[in-house]
């Protein structure tokens, strides 16, 4: 079938077995594939919420249609239900693993079950092969990639977990192609859990298009859209993610210690610029990826990749910190450990104000660089008080009665923009369904940005409809499976052109945008089983209470009670955020 | 409410791409877009007119030439010229920019046969003449707007794209109302996405200068999706010439006549409602 393999297996590790999973050309169509397909799968499999860290929690790796076609179709998603925050969580990354997956033969592989030792996986010719990885247990993820490159063929692409994952840590992440993370909800750790160490994938297998020449086409306009935006063409390329950090703090919106301010003194510092100027070796991209938005950077003793805009945030505004080779260390080492450097910052930023308010006997306090890459390791390696800051904002504040102090929707940590100046982040902070992430509905393109239209970032007036609009193209864009920065030099249309294009089905916009829409509300639907409803659907109570004092936010708060019911009336969920019988029937679940 | 369909919004677009570093490959994507999207126009350079029309034969997209371009300080004899080449190379339309410093000389006579000349070496050719709002004060604009009429021009135009600013509704509202309905209005810089595209076209553009077409195209598609979104009350100040007054940029006089209008401004109180 053009786009798809047509294969997905299925591999129990406890028992060994494998077997491949039908899927329907007609549920392709309504799931396509990624996080969408992955979201379906997992709820067949799963329609009573698994613990996170049970044998009967699978966890799946999934390709799209796209993968492996035009720019940026490295990626690949991987679904189960998070550790960190108990909901459905999918998790995305770049590198060229996806692309490596697919020419194995996979649209997806799904594993369950836990290895009695230590495993890793081989992907190749639509095979799935099971080899031992003891000798790799409690090796870091360079040290566990390099080791399987020497015992697999060139051109082996390895995702894998390090110690973090190995021990289980909350917001463990998979990392693959060196450096590229799955970051987000702790999916290394449950790839730790299951006793599996590592991915190995390879092959030559050609995704089928379905019309050449209109994908050449496709390919020709792409090139020159992403040329001709400045934020693909320019900023991204020259100066990275963190080319954000001048112009949120301009915002009055990066958070600094722990979202008591929206600006940090020293932004210029720490910004794309100044990593322009100071540690940037080279530019990095993934596969087939014109733009490059990564950065190979060295410090006086180490190098590696990063840090880009939200890590550079989470060690440095949001930490007090600006001693940039410090924060480019404290990410190397959550490269090589394996952890997610968003919730990493965000806990210890928690924690320093713990102490700072005099409940927290540790010494955590704002502005220590010299001990940065210290709170890492010991976080991934579970010991000292790395064992409470593996915990997550959340568990680690309630655990000292302030739980107001973790800056985090659901369990997951916020990400660097602060929502009391951009009213259609905080919802989409709000309403996302896998805590707080700025991934799900990325409200910053009009808010600050203003792509596709400028909005005025004050405002609640049609916050509701387009934040709904964008979480449900982020959930095309995810299950396609493409790199979410194309969404700055393309809309809607080009997405269902270029499906069209490659797998010969007949997509309109208001197709995709349902498909979109029916991902959002599964993923919802699993959540309420798990337990969520409207009162998880908000944010701490910092962004009601306490005015920002400086910056062009300064005096403003979230007004989240204006948007929640319109949200909920605009998704067709009830006054609790569950969907409405009629909106499962339209959408077919 | 938007009443606007995909069609005549492409039918509205001249299709750009004027940096002096494109090469063949994005002139020929230029014109393969404008194919299949259905743009009035490509907005190129002299040098790739013949390229562009051969590129676009029987697509009934036309070639739009830029004459004197992007300063508009060369002789009338020059910028005849390039006009005549670039009909003869296959341009239906061209736009060329007046003579600034002369406009602002209150030499208007010269201005007035510089475009005369450009109209009469144009033939059959549609002139659209670029004001280059940026550098002028209202009063400035409405003598262009005025002069270009006289000397037989079918359009006037707001901007380059190379200068201070682009298109503002204010300025495109005022050349509207000089030049009345029989005069084409072009549109042109710093229209990024369909909400620039339809605050212009609602001040009384007929005609846009973008590169970014395909996008604006696709805010358009997007719209209906989410209405409440596109038209939300605007900060007035946003979309005002005087905000985007660049002192580096800008004559020092005209900077100060921007800013001057600020003062007796009516908007001034409701861009105090949004921020204070």
């Amino acid at each position: 079938m053009n786009g798809w393999m047509g294969r997905i297996i299925r591999i129990d590790l406890s028992s060994g077995r494998q077997e491949p999973v039908a899927v329907s050309a007609e549920t392709l169509r309504r799931w396509l594939g990624g996080r969408g397909l992955g979201v379906k799968l997992y709820s067949d499999m799963c329609p009573e919420p698994p613990d996170p860290f049970a044998a009967g929690n699978p966890l799946l790796f999934m390709t799209g249609p796209l993968t492996g076609t035009v720019m940026t179709s490295g990626r690949y998603q991987v679904v189960s239900r998070s550790p960190l925050t108990g909901t459905i969580c999918d998790s995305s990354s770049g590198g060229s693993f996806g692309a490596a997956l697919k020419a194995a033969g996979l649209d997806g592989l799904i594993v369950s079950g836990c290895a009695g030792r230590p495993v890793y996986l081989c992907v190749h010719d639509g095979t799935v092969e099971v080899r031992d990885a003891s000798a790799l247990w409690g090796l870091n993820t360079q040290q566990t990639q390099k080791a399987i490159h020497g015992q697999t063929p060139a051109k082996t692409s390895v995702a894998c977990i390090g110690p973090a994952g190995e021990n289980r840590v909350l917001f463990a992440a998979i990392m693959n192609d060196r450096d590229r993370a799955a970051g987000r909800g702790g999916m290394g750790a449950v790839m730790g859990s299951k006793n599996l160490k590592a991915i190995a994938a390879w092959g030559s297998q050609a995704t089928a298009v379905a019309d050449p020449e209109a994908y050449q086409t496709m390919i020709a306009r792409l090139d020159r859209a992403v040329d001709k935006n400045p934020v693909t063409g320019k900023s991204l390329p020259v100066l990275g993610t963190s080319v954000l950090v001048n112009i949120i703090n301009a915002h009055g919106m990066l958070p600094t210690r722990n979202f008591r301010s929206g600006v940090f003194n020293d932004a210029e510092g720490i910004s794309g610029e100044k990593i322009a100027e100071s540690l940037l070796q080279r530019q990095s991209a993934c596969y087939k990826c014109p733009i490059g938005c990564g950065r190979t950077t060295k410090t006086r003793s180490k190098s590696g990749e990063g840090p880009e805009y939200e890590t550079v945030w989470a060690f440095g505004a949001h930490l007090g910190i600006s001693d940039l080779a410090a924060i480019a260390e404290a990410n190397y080492a959550c490269n090589e450990l394996g952890l997610d450097t968003i919730t990493m910052g965000s806990t210890i930023g928690c924690a320093m104000e713990l102490h700072e308010s005099g409940v927290l006997g540790e010494k955590m306090l704002w502005g220590d660089a010299g001990r940065l890459a210290g709170w890492v390791e010991d976080t991934a390696r579970r010991r000292g008080f790395g064992v409470e800051l593996g915990l997550g904002s959340k568990r680690l504040a309630a655990k000292y009665g302030r739980p107001e102090l973790a800056m985090q929707v659901k369990g997951m940590e916020i990400p660097a923009y602060d929502p009391r100046g951009a009213q259609g982040m905080a919802l989409s902070y709000a309403t996302s369904n896998r805590g707080g992430c700025h991934m799900r509905g990325y409200l910053i393109m009009p808010e600050i940005l203003g792509h596709p239209v400028f909005l005025d970032r004050f405002s609640t007036a049609g916050k509701p409809e387009i934040v709904a609009l964008f979480q449900d193209i982020a959930a095309v864009v995810d299950s396609a499976v493409l790199c979410r920065f194309l969404q700055f030099a393309m809309g809607l249309s080009t997405f269902s052109e270029m499906l069209r294009a490659v797998t010969g089905l007949d997509f309109s916009d208001e197709e995709l945008l349902s498909v979109g829409r029916r991902i959002y509300t599964m993923e919802r639907l699993f959540n309420n089983r798990a337990g969520f409803t409207r009162a998880d659907d908000a944010l701490p109570p910092r962004f009601f209470q306490e005015e920002l004092r400086t910056g062009s936010s300064r005096h403003r708060l979230v007004r989240l009670e204006e948007m929640l019911d319109r949200y909920y009336a605009v998704r067709g969920w009830d006054s609790q955020g569950a969907p409405l019988a009629a909106t499962l029937a339209e959408l077919g679940l | 409410m938007i009443d606007l369909d995909r069609e005549a919004l492409a039918n509205m677009i001249d299709h750009t791409e004027l940096s002096a570093h494109s090469g063949e490959k994005k002139i020929a994507n230029l014109c393969s877009e404008a194919r299949s999207f259905g743009f009035y126009t490509v907005c190129i350079n002299g040098g790739y007119t013949r390229y562009a029309f051969e590129k676009l034969a029987g697509s009934g997209v036309l070639v739009c030439t830029v004459v004197g371009f992007p300063l508009g300080a060369g002789t009338s004899t020059a910028k005849a010229f390039e006009a005549g080449e670039a009909v003869a190379g296959g341009a239906a339309e061209i736009d060329m920019v007046v003579n600034v410093g002369a406009l602002r000389d209150r030499r208007l006579d010269l201005v007035r046969d510089d475009i005369r000349a450009v109209v009469d070496a144009s033939g059959p050719a549609l002139v659209k003449v670029i004001l280059e709002t940026c550098f002028l004060t209202d009063e400035e604009i409405v003598s262009g707007c005025e002069l270009s009429v006289q000397a037989g021009a079918k359009f006037v135009k707001t901007s380059t794209g190379f200068g201070a600013f682009g298109a503002f509704p204010d300025h495109v509202r005022l050349m509207r109302k000089t030049v009345g309905p029989g005069i084409g209005v072009k549109a042109s810089g710093g229209i990024r996405n369909f909400k620039d595209a339809w605050r212009l076209i609602r001040a009384g553009a007929s005609r846009l200068g973008v590169s970014a077409s395909v996008a604006i195209l696709e805010g358009l598609s997007l719209y209906k999706f989410a209405p409440a979104a596109w038209l939300e009350e605007e900060i007035p100040c946003h979309v005002c010439p005087s905000r985007f007054a660049n002192l580096d940029k800008q004559p020092k006089a005209v900077y100060a006549y921007y800013k001057k209008k600020c003062l007796a401004c009516p908007h001034l109180e409701t861009f105090n409602k949004f921020y204070e």
